[in-house]
């Protein structure tokens, strides 16, 4: 069954048909999980890790420039995990509008050109030390 | 949570994490999280919403210097 409608599939792939890079996209996957009623699924109970697993796949499925590594873990812990490019994590199933945010973060790491303007690139170039940013966000 | 990402793409030294707050309460709780986007840099709560640019890079550089001197002036 198809995650995506038409609609998604083709906003999608409006979106990555300008990727100038390959973009590499890691998903991590638990054991299978006591299905949890959640509200961004329309209050289906789902099971996070296998329905991340499906969504990923047809994503990573719209775009030739995108590719995708699955990794399953026989243990418990932060799954799903989905990993674009070098930098971004993103912990949880990506739905609703946390999506949207994720075909944007594959599309700016396979864009051309720098991330950020350039007086923010020369200000964050003077920070000497690993630095971690959480952000904690709802898909709706 | 895009801010953040270009913000690791831009600096080697940063990483970002995104974490889907209902999935993970117990993470969020850790971190006294009551609305969303909730921003923790360095394991502590910095800010809450969306901000511009220069804005999240003025606060994420605040917040580094505050917890460190590893930024050349």
């Amino acid at each position: 069954m198809s995650l995506l409608g038409e609609r998604e599939r083709d906003a999608v792939a409006s979106v990555w048909e300008h990727l100038a890079h390959d973009v590499g996209v890691r998903l991590d996957v638990g054991p299978v999980a006591t299905p949890v009623a959640l509200l961004a699924a329309g209050g289906r109970e789902i099971d996070t890790n296998a329905e991340a697993r499906a969504l990923v796949e047809e994503l990573c499925a719209l775009s030739d420039r995108v590719t995708l590594e699955l990794f399953e873990h026989q243990e418990a812990g932060a799954y799903p995990s989905l990993t674009v490019g070098a930098g971004l994590r993103y912990v949880g199933l990506p739905w609703g509008y946390e999506l949207a945010s994720v075909v944007q973060a594959v599309a700016v790491a396979g864009a051309d050109g720098p991330a950020l303007s350039e007086p923010s690139l020369e200000r964050l170039g003077a920070i000497e030390r690993p630095v971690s940013i959480d952000v904690f966000v709802t898909p709706t | 949570m895009l801010l953040a990402y270009r913000c690791a793409l831009a600096s080697p030294q940063i990483t970002a994490t995104a974490v889907e707050t209902s999935e993970f309460p117990t993470w969020a709780d850790r971190h006294g999280v009551m609305a969303v986007p909730a921003i923790v840099v360095d394991e502590r709560p910095r800010w809450t919403g969306s901000v511009p640019e220069d804005v999240f890079v003025d606060r994420l550089l605040a917040a580094v210097r505050e917890t460190g001197t590893a930024v050349s002036d």
